[in-house]
């Protein structure tokens, strides 16, 4: 991708430097010849060191605030750990992971993983599409709005979580208050947004809905403005209605766009964890139990570190291998993607 | 604008479905605002009003004077101006090498960067809470920062690396030619280009460790809690003051939208750079 997009084009290179030796490949040549005829570079480091030198701290430091947690983590999965500090620590194998597969609490937890983010994508991206279709409709004029319908997305999701437990409390909720008065429910008291634990799951996706639709809206609405206009014009001459322009030529041309910000909610979505434990604390009945959540209760409060580390080096691999997956499936190299 | 846009009767229709989306999408906001100015009886009243009855600023007091929030509200600072920081100084060196040399360590890093989004973070938080230890930076402002920037470190490599893409390589090249040294074409000509973008990485920095929680809830207790553990606290510590919690919660999150309105424009930049060039 950088290659082909960055070899910059000679006008350019003419114009700031004239007559010099500033063209990449050349200033590698040079580099990597060490010829005279550059005398007014000290250079002591080849590029390539240099680039290294660069990214050393960041690299260093993701080596020993992430990879070294993370090797520690799965390390951990394969022994048997006392909960208290400096306890003793007793290799297991893979009893750990056997333990997990068996445990019908971590099947389960999976099942919701998968049930809650994809309530929380494909809502989103239905309402984030509607959103940044209504946008474009308006134009330049909505500028305001699109300001004002961003303010979600700063909010802590903590605060977010909160907010919505108020909000669909049993006996003083203001969105029961107000459905009843519009007619909807017979009494105020009628749905239990978070203690049934039938719709809790899906109580527990509205705050996520809520404090990141927004994302999507903007990427889509940035995505619909990079369509060119003789596009569309085309498809009206030949009398596409809007159903059809919307699904042979909008959503096609956005494909990667909608690729993108797809994959960048449903990680965040599978990772939730605050925005749950705040809301039901995994309940009512586990109905609302992620991975996330279960992890940290093994690790926590049941005191089994090996047992929550296997469940969680399940959940890693499976996260990165399904978002690999997708992410080669848009980047494909020279694909379509421009 | 492409032809997407409508005119004539439908535009009104159109007008009148932004606003009804709009009032829906404002209101728990609002209602939350209406509610941290109620008295903390009527903030729990069944049936429940939008409007308070009496207006009191009594929610606020008592929920700044409570023990411990105005030290965490002091430490999500710290915290996060600390968090914001090291990851400048880590990634702009970084996205700069990346963008500018394109060497195969630079392609392994930001694939590697992209990567360390999809973990779990109680996979890094859990074995974190003993190399803290073992660091002695338990339940410190610097250590909580540390953790937070294994959040941030990666997104603001992705997005100075996005706004150095930007920059023509004929720039440094001339710095080059009129006798900088390569650290000093970054700094004193490169740098000076990309200040927006380096603001709108502090922001994203910045909002990253203000609004994070489970690294904070693993990683301190007393010392060094930040806002939102607190926030949280409310409601098991306090028994149900949920009149508090609304008024903690405006005071922790009116400055960040206040953020977002004025500069909105920079981070809609921020948001759909990687996503939208693909």
């Amino acid at each position: 991708m950088e290659s082909t997009t960055k070899q910059s084009p000679t006008g350019a290179v003419d114009q700031t430097a004239p007559g010099g030796p500033a063209r990449p490949s050349e200033r590698r040549l040079a580099a990597s010849a060490r010829g005279p005829g550059r005398p007014r570079t000290r250079r002591h480091l080849s590029d390539r060191a240099f680039a290294l030198l660069l990214m050393a701290p960041a690299g260093l430091f993701l080596a020993g605030f992430v990879l070294w947690p993370l090797v520690r983590f799965i390390a951990d999965s394969f022994f048997e750990i006392s909960p208290i500090a400096g306890g003793p620590r007793i290799f297991v194998g893979f009893a750990n992971y056997a333990a997990a597969f068996a445990s019908e609490a971590f099947q389960n937890a999976s099942v919701r993983t998968v049930v809650y983010t994809l309530i929380v994508v494909a809502l989103e991206f239905t309402l984030g599409l509607a959103v940044a279709l209504l946008f474009s409709a308006l134009g330049s004029r909505s500028s305001v709005f699109r300001t004002i319908f961003m303010y979600p997305l700063m909010i802590a999701p903590i605060v977010a979580g909160l907010l919505w437990r108020f909000l669909l409390i049993d006996n003083f909720g203001i969105v029961n208050e107000l459905l009843f008065r519009a007619g909807l429910l017979q009494s105020p008291d009628q749905v239990h947004w978070l203690s049934d634990p039938s719709i809790a799951l899906f109580s527990v996706a509205i705050p996520d809905i809520w404090l990141t639709t927004s994302f999507i809206t903007l990427v889509l609405f940035a995505g619909l403005q990079n369509i060119p206009g003789d596009v569309i014009e085309a498809a009206r001459i030949d009398g596409a209605r809007y159903p059809r322009l919307l699904f042979s030529v909008i959503i096609p041309l956005l494909r990667p766009v909608i690729a993108v910000a797809l994959i960048v909610r449903g990680i965040d979505a599978a990772r939730a964890f605050d925005i749950i434990l705040i809301q039901t604390d995994g309940g009512p009945q586990g109905s609302t139990t992620t991975l996330s959540l279960l992890i940290y209760r093994t690790m926590t409060r049941f005191g089994e570190p090996g047992l929550a580390s296997a469940m969680g080096t399940v959940y890693l691999i499976v996260m990165l291998a399904v978002a690999i997956a997708a992410i080669a499936l848009i980047w494909r190299p020279g694909g379509s993607a421009k | 604008m492409n032809g997407l846009e409508t005119r004539g009767k439908t535009r009104i229709v159109l007008w009148a479905l932004l606003a009804a989306a709009l009032i829906l999408y404002g209101f728990p906001f609002i209602y939350l605002l209406l509610t941290s100015f109620k008295t903390p009886l009527e903030a729990i009243s069944v049936p429940p009003e939008v409007l308070p009855t009496q207006w009191t600023l009594e929610n606020y007091v008592s929920a700044l004077s409570r023990e411990g929030v105005p030290a965490a509200l002091v430490n999500s600072v710290v915290t996060a101006v600390i968090s914001t920081a090291l990851s400048l100084v880590l990634a702009v060196p970084a996205a700069y090498a990346i963008t500018r040399f394109r060497t195969p360590s630079g392609r392994v890093f930001i694939v590697a960067a992209l990567v360390t989004r999809m973990v779990p973070t109680i996979a890094v938080g859990a074995p974190l809470v003993e190399i803290m230890r073992n660091l002695g930076i338990t339940d410190t402002s610097f250590g909580l920062a540390l953790a937070h920037t294994t959040i941030s470190l990666p997104l603001s490599i992705w997005l100075m690396a996005s706004f150095f893409e930007a920059v023509p390589d004929e720039l440094d090249e001339a710095a080059k030619v009129d006798g900088c040294s390569r650290l000093q074409a970054l700094w004193r000509v490169v740098i000076p280009v990309v200040t927006g973008g380096v603001a709108v990485t502090a922001i994203f920095a910045f909002l990253a460790s203000w609004n994070e929680f489970l690294f904070a809830l693993l990683l301190t207790s007393v010392r060094a809690q930040t806002t939102p553990i607190v926030i949280a606290n409310f409601q098991s510590q306090f028994g149900l003051d949920w009149g508090g919690m609304t008024a903690l919660a405006a005071v922790y999150s009116i400055p960040v939208i206040l953020l977002t309105l004025f500069l909105q424009r920079h981070i809609v930049a921020g948001l759909t750079l990687g996503a939208v060039k693909g």
